[in-house]
């Protein structure tokens, strides 16, 4: 892990921002992100973001725990929920 | 189609969609989205080089429309669907030029059009191309699962005579 410095982590539902958080500053907290009467709980701990718990059929999203330095998103497919680095931040690493 | 058929179509529906449940129900141990042995694809590929590609069809929809249905997951569907009817839009053509000996091959591209129809879908459900970072551990798993899936189709048929033969003899007529 890289020391957690200016991460700008965005919460997308169906291609809409929901929530944009820098990780660095953010305090620990807990959101409820609702897709369809189904939820997600996503938990911001110490300068790290996961998805604790979802009303789905895979858990998928669950078993992914952190988000990750790689860039790899956290995907719930079924209830259209994706975290991920925001754009602007990547290309800012990529300049 | 003849009873029999049809009803040897409605076994292999059903043995489909009983794999396909039990596989649903045990946790995977991969937690990439998307990612799955996708062991119901054993029938698959036995029907593909046993029936007809009309056949083949309606069993793979009837699979994937009622594993969406028993499976509570009906966004599923979408995915599962997209992902089929690529595969099998390429797999019907493809299967003649691939000899059985090689089924596994067969089934490894099967599962590489599978994977490209999911993503696709995916990308466009999700509005977010950031989806596609996840095209590479898919094609990578799809291409394992693929050949094992393709492996145990390819055991079956060589290890059920009496289907095999009968199959055999209803293309002859």
């Amino acid at each position: 892990m890289r020391p957690s410095t200016g991460k700008t982590v965005e919460i997308l539902q169906d291609g809409n921002v929901l929530y944009t958080f820098d990780l660095s500053r953010t305090e620990d907290q807990v959101i409820e992100v609702f897709y369809q009467n189904r939820s997600n709980t996503v938990q911001i701990q110490d300068g790290k973001i996961c998805v604790q718990a979802a009303e789905c059929p895979d858990q998928t999203c669950v078993h992914m725990g952190y988000l990750s330095d790689s860039g790899l998103p956290i995907v719930c497919l079924p209830n259209r929920l994706v975290i991920q680095f925001s754009n602007a931040e990547l290309d800012g690493i990529a300049n | 189609m003849k009873a029999k058929r049809l009803t040897e179509l409605a076994l292999l529906s059903t043995i489909a969609l009983t794999i396909f449940m039990i596989e649903q129900k045990t946790p995977n141990p991969f937690p990439i989205p998307g990612v799955k042995l996708g062991l119901a694809n054993i029938v698959t590929v036995y029907a593909l080089y046993r029936y007809r590609a009309k056949e083949v069809f309606l069993l793979v929809i009837t699979r994937v429309i009622l594993g969406a249905v028993f499976g509570g997951n009906l966004m599923a569907l979408l995915y599962s669907a997209a992902g089929s009817l690529l595969c099998l839009g390429g797999m019907i053509p493809l299967h003649r030029l691939i000899p059985e000996r090689i089924l596994w091959a067969s089934s490894v591209l099967g599962a590489v059009l599978h994977n490209i129809g999911q993503i696709t879908v995916a990308v466009l459900v999700m509005r977010n191309a950031g989806m596609l970072m996840y095209f590479p551990f898919l094609l990578v798993s799809g291409c394992c699962a693929g050949a094992f899936t393709g492996l145990c189709a390819q055991l079956l048929l060589h290890r059920n005579p009496y289907m095999a033969g009968k199959a055999c003899s209803q293309s002859d007529t």
